[in-house]
């Protein structure tokens, strides 16, 4: 028989209910509220991982015999376009069911959603000008959108994150951050080798973690 | 140690759930009457009567918040409540310790 169940039917004025049964039934809420209110749920971060693995894998397998890099072939942008947007569909869908009803800290402020809307836009505006600056197209199609966004967006949430001393998301800020800094050393084809490698393992450890804190015990620490 | 030292007010089945729910957010945040209800899974009377006891103790505190046509309670831990489960968790785990 559940213990927390039966303490819950048994003991509503606390006469029965014994320190056993509140340990279990202290670990049960605070785990199941832990997962309820967690606005990145870990299968959501797995499949993340996997997508990016797959998606940044099979440009690496495109662009990798060009000699000089041109770009990934005209088949392929639009199904990296694709597993971004529905990236960016499912996160915000699965973190407002996880914060509804919930206000403070946990949400996002506008003025924060804003700063990194404007940083990506601003990645990507800068991409469109370099190669009117002299910039190869090596650098500005290939080598750029695939780290610098990582680099800035990465350091972005990071600053966001520590100013709220959530070091778990700033860590995994960090972690994209140095993913992208460590693409920039591989070329233009190989960057997409290791940034793809580099953010599926930055999803997973970040999962992991989670799980790890969902899991923790508050009685038995 | 024994059981008459755990707090009244939060060794009771249903405001433990309500105070350990309430703990998982991080300090400061407030959590909707309705979203407390769907996750302890009482009806709104009783959530009343169990939240009134632990605002009388200043455990909770909750705000009334109305946008014209709809009005909104809210409800979050205090510090003091937040000292309290912590106090009460540390004399669990004596308790448990030493059986």
């Amino acid at each position: 028989m559940n213990p927390t169940s039966d303490a819950t039917a048994s003991a509503d004025n606390g006469g029965n209910f014994d320190p056993q049964q509140a340990a279990a039934l202290l670990d049960q809420t605070t785990q199941q509220a832990r997962r309820r209110f967690e606005p990145a749920q870990p299968w959501l971060l797995v499949i993340r991982a996997v997508g990016v693995l797959a998606v940044f894998g099979a440009v690496w397998l495109n662009v990798r015999g060009q000699h000089p890099y041109r770009h990934p072939t005209a088949t392929l942008i639009p199904v990296v376009i694709t597993f971004g947007v529905l990236n960016l569909v499912a996160t915000v869908a699965v973190a407002r069911r996880a914060t509804a009803g919930v206000s403070g800290r946990t949400r996002l402020r506008r003025g924060e959603i804003a700063a990194i809307a404007v940083i990506w836009i601003a990645v990507f505006v800068v991409m469109s000008v370099l190669p009117g600056t002299g910039v190869s197209d090596s650098v500005a199609y290939g080598l750029y959108p695939v780290t610098v966004p990582l680099i800035a967006v990465g350091l972005a949430w990071a600053g966001i994150t520590a100013a709220r001393a959530d070091w778990r998301r700033c860590g995994t800020g960090l972690a994209v951050a140095v993913t992208g800094a460590v693409a920039l050393s591989a070329g233009p084809a190989g960057a997409w080798a290791v940034a793809g490698v580099g953010l599926c393992v930055t999803l997973l450890g970040h999962a992991a973690v989670i799980v790890w804190q969902q899991r923790r015990s508050v009685v038995r620490p | 140690m024994t059981t008459d030292e755990l707090d009244p007010l939060i060794h009771v089945p249903t405001r433990l759930k309500i105070v350990a729910t309430l703990a998982a957010l991080p300090d400061g945040d407030t959590l909707s009457f309705t979203r407390l209800q769907d996750m302890i899974g009482l009806t709104p009377g009783n959530l009343i009567i169990h939240l009134r006891k632990l605002e009388e103790a200043d455990y909770i505190s909750s705000k009334k918040a109305s946008n014209g046509t709809v009005s909104i309670t809210t409800v979050a831990l205090t510090g003091h409540g937040r000292e309290a489960l912590g106090a009460y968790t540390q004399a669990l785990r004596d308790l448990l310790g030493g059986l």
